[in-house]
């Protein structure tokens, strides 16, 4: 896991990357696949899509394309067997089979250097590390592909015959490297058939831009400041504090952003992916904040492991047993590192006591209260989750809460603090549903209404021309959730 | 809702559409005069570089310099960034009252450092008999910076640095004193040097030359517009310096050598200022090793400059004092190197002359 301020050093890695905010992306790839798609017949519609998607990922990751390629056909066989099979003993043999080929390569690749630093730790060993590249967007066509091999063996899911559709499916460059998680059942009718409405695509444009403005003009500015503040000589209080809180709001913007731009991209081909984030800032409790953060993963989570294990239905001890289960997989999927884990418990440790003694406590606060409660302990979160290495982040949190011994602030953090301000202030105006539900109002009203239908696409020109300047004049630009 | 949807489409193809067609069509531009740097070329195609991934990271670069329109989209975006985001800076860049500067944050103490140890080892090694001297530049955000609320590097503490580590021999030449945010460019990072005349004064009176520049009589030349290094990087509109220089008949015979290239050039050359850099007009911008000789001297010494691109501009005016003086740029000579090139006996007198900025980055003198 590498914090924005690290992320300088995934640049070079991101820089080969064709993400959605790159002019190579919006002013070439765009427009040629747009082009292709809307012209190419109903029947060969997903084969364009395969073809973009196959090359999209080439450009990043030339040689992990073929890894993708053999994960995705030993999910496609799989489905077929374990649909054979039916309710045979060999349909759980397949599903099995189908779980350790799917999952194996993610092993593989994410966690072997995490163990084999453990186990030199522990045995006081000196294994090498294999120091291999994660293959981009693997935790997320890996849990697509589960996904679907357990829905075909649930019955939740027809068997696809078409290793095109299938592979249509899983690469789907819109939302192949960072997510939202697209389960098979989602678009399953719409890989056979879809509409393609005017409406839909305008809509699509609209998120996409959304989205593009949320990564390029508030996510990037936010991982600039936390670069250069993490440079400057001397820390203060204030400054882990700026740190941790630009931090927080950057990677929702981040991530969000990109869950916007794929969820955009998804409706102009006539897809409806799920959503993936509800405004979590304005949670009233850790557990609501994980109902609206990184839902598809959530729900993942919660369909093929919380609830298989039994969930809450076999008592305190294995509910409990199972809450930690989820939280310390949520972590370990984030990444291969004890803070990640750490991480992943803190909100098990959480949600139990919210679950068993807070929530009734916390009805009895104002919502404020309650929003700052849930706020300041997302907070902490991420300070972990943003460390490198548990070390880091206990220096962190000691540096926010004055253990470190230095002072609560300089001219140096006040020059940043001012100078980002507006940027903070407009990310946490837009983090909440004040935009949204201003629109709406306007959009209820006929007067407003005719004004709203000229300012809008007059806004979304100017914020695709204000993405496109900064995307020129910039070079920040990685994507925090191409780690995971 | 419908038209609204026509409108949103049709917009969305026009930009993408149009930007893609306009891009290729659109001859590619080799140089960036107001970044003043190279701009990436269409990258070749290889199969080895399109396995590793690195066509693509060239073909991302190449894509971003070879915008259409790509200078207005730098404007826009430091219009945001000042105007409606109401940064303080844009890429280290900010604006005070139209005077364009670039952030010099923070104080690299090692740097500074390590500038006095490289003037220690010149001293020790070729100098000690020599006597040498030096001064500091002070950059414009000493006049600019902490006034108007932004970060500025502790001025007082770089000189007392250099004053502690810097050996007994060479003495210390204040100008801080005599210059003012006037005595630069509004759009540069350089001073003017029509507004050096009582610096060099000051110079040549520390080295102990009874010449002023000050009783030299200079006819003032014009170059306009004059774009400096900033104005490019602000992106921003704001009104052109104008860039003078200060000749002469003595100026314009004198024998300028350019010991890299070995030919002869001229104190001035206004054929530059149309270049990727106005300011090479001065000793034609950046070189290793240069000797001007003065035809008119009374006096028979000669100056040892060592400097950045700030002593361009006023070695000319020093040369009021000496016969000779050779400019050594140690960002593109290794000191190692100079007595291959200089007969150090030659020469009465050495100045140290940098820039702050130079100081503080200093880790590019070799």
């Amino acid at each position: 896991m590498q914090s924005p301020s690290r992320g300088i050093s995934c640049i070079g890695r991101t820089e080969i990357i064709m993400v959605f905010s790159s002019i190579s992306f919006l002013y070439y790839f765009l427009p040629l696949v747009l082009l292709l798609y809307f012209l190419a017949p109903r029947r060969a519609k997903n084969l364009v899509l395969l073809i973009s998607s196959l090359f999209f990922y080439f450009c990043g990751e030339p040689v992990y394309l073929f890894l993708m390629i053999a994960v995705t056909f030993s999910g496609y066989l799989h489905g077929l067997w374990i649909n054979r099979a039916k309710d045979g003993r060999y349909a759980k043999v397949s599903l099995i089979s189908s779980i350790f080929f799917g999952v194996a390569p993610l092993l593989f690749f994410k966690y072997t250097d995490f163990a084999i630093k453990n186990i030199n730790l522990f045995f006081k060993l000196n294994i090498p590390a294999l120091k291999l590249a994660l293959p981009i967007g693997i935790s997320f066509y890996t849990f697509q592909i589960l996904s679907y091999t357990i829905d075909v063996y649930r019955g939740n899911a027809r068997v696809q015959k078409s290793f095109i559709d299938f592979s249509a499916y899983v690469s789907l460059f819109p939302q192949l490297i960072a997510g939202p998680i697209v389960r098979y059942t989602t678009v399953e009718s719409e890989l056979y058939i879809r509409t393609h409405s005017l409406k839909d695509v305008a809509s699509g444009i609209n998120r996409f831009i959304i989205g593009l403005s949320k990564k390029v003009l508030i996510a990037n500015s936010l991982g600039e400041l936390g670069d250069i503040i993490t440079e400057l000589n001397e820390k203060t209080v204030l400054f882990f504090w700026l740190k941790a809180i630009s931090f927080m709001i950057q990677i929702y913007y981040d991530f969000s952003g990109y869950s916007d731009m794929a969820i955009g991209l998804g409706r102009i081909f006539g897809f409806h992916f799920p959503e993936n984030f509800n405004y979590p800032f304005i949670s009233k409790s850790l557990t609501e904040f994980w109902r609206r953060w990184h839902i598809s993963l959530g729900t993942w989570f919660r369909d093929y492991i919380y609830i298989p294990l039994g969930g809450n239905r076999k008592g305190m001890a294995k509910w409990l047993r199972n809450i930690f289960i989820v939280w310390f997989l949520t972590g370990f999927w984030h990444g291969a590192e004890w803070n990640l884990i750490f991480w992943g418990l803190y909100f098990a440790v959480f949600l139990c006591f919210e679950k068993l003694f807070w929530l009734g406590l916390l009805d009895k606060i104002p919502v404020f209260l309650r929003r700052i409660y849930t706020l300041f302990f997302t907070l902490i979160s991420f300070v972990l989750f943003n460390g490198d290495g548990l070390g880091e982040c206990f220096y962190n949190l000691k540096g926010m809460f004055g253990f470190l011994n230095i002072p609560f602030s300089n001219s140096e953090i006040y020059y940043y603090l001012k100078s980002y301000f507006i940027t903070l202030l407009v990310a946490a105006i837009g983090a909440t549903p004040l935009p949204k539900t201003l629109t709406e109002h306007l959009g209820n009203h006929k007067k407003t209404k005719s004004i709203l239908n000229i300012i809008e696409p007059a806004v979304q020109v100017s914020l695709l021309l204000l993405v496109t300047a900064y995307l020129i004049d910039g070079s920040f630009n990685p994507f925090l959730y191409f780690r995971f | 809702m419908g038209m609204k949807n026509i409108v949103t489409t049709c917009l969305f193809i026009i930009i993408i559409f149009g930007f893609m067609i306009g891009n290729i069509i659109t001859p590619d531009i080799e140089i960036s005069f107001s970044e003043r740097r190279t701009l990436t070329q269409a990258p070749g195609f290889s199969r080895r570089e399109l396995i590793s991934g690195d066509f693509f990271g060239k073909f991302e670069k190449y894509t971003l310099d070879q915008f259409v329109f790509r200078d207005k989209f730098r404007g826009l975006k430091a219009f945001m960034e000042f105007k409606i985001f109401k940064q303080k800076d844009n890429n280290g860049i900010y604006i005070v009252n139209g005077n364009i500067n670039k952030l010099e944050y923070p104080l690299n103490e090692n740097s500074v450092l390590y500038a006095t140890s490289k003037i220690n080892d010149i001293y020790k090694k070729h100098l000690i008999n020599i006597n040498t001297s030096y001064a500091i530049i002070p950059d414009k955000n000493f006049f600019l910076a902490s006034d108007n609320g932004y970060l500025s590097i502790d001025y007082d503490k770089l000189a007392e640095i250099i004053s502690e580590s810097i050996t007994d021999g060479v003495k210390y030449i204040n100008i801080y004193d005599i210059l003012s945010v006037d005595d630069y460019y509004r759009t540069d990072i350089h001073w003017s040097q029509n507004r050096l005349i009582r610096v060099a004064d000051k110079i040549l009176t520390g080295l102990g030359s009874n010449k002023k520049a000050s009783d030299i009589k200079y006819i003032q030349k014009e170059l306009y517009p004059f774009f400096g290094s900033y104005y490019g990087q602000a992106a921003v509109n704001t009104e052109p310096d104008t860039l003078i220089y200060l000749t002469n008949d003595t100026l314009e015979k004198a024998r300028v050598f350019d010991h890299y290239y070995k030919e002869n050039i001229s104190i001035y050359e206004p054929e530059r200022f149309n270049g990727v850099d106005p300011y090479d007009v001065f000793l034609s911008g950046q070189k290793p090793l240069v000797t001007i000789e003065n035809p008119d001297s009374s006096t028979k010494r000669g100056l040892l400059l060592f400097k950045d691109s700030f002593g361009n501009s006023i070695a000319p005016l020093l040369l009021a004092g000496y016969s000779k003086i050779t400019l050594i740029d140690l960002r593109l000579v290794s000191a190692d190197a100079l007595d291959k090139f200089i007969n150090f006996a030659e020469y009465q007198d050495a100045l140290f002359l940098y820039c702050t900025q130079t100081l503080n980055n200093s880790y590019m003198l070799r």
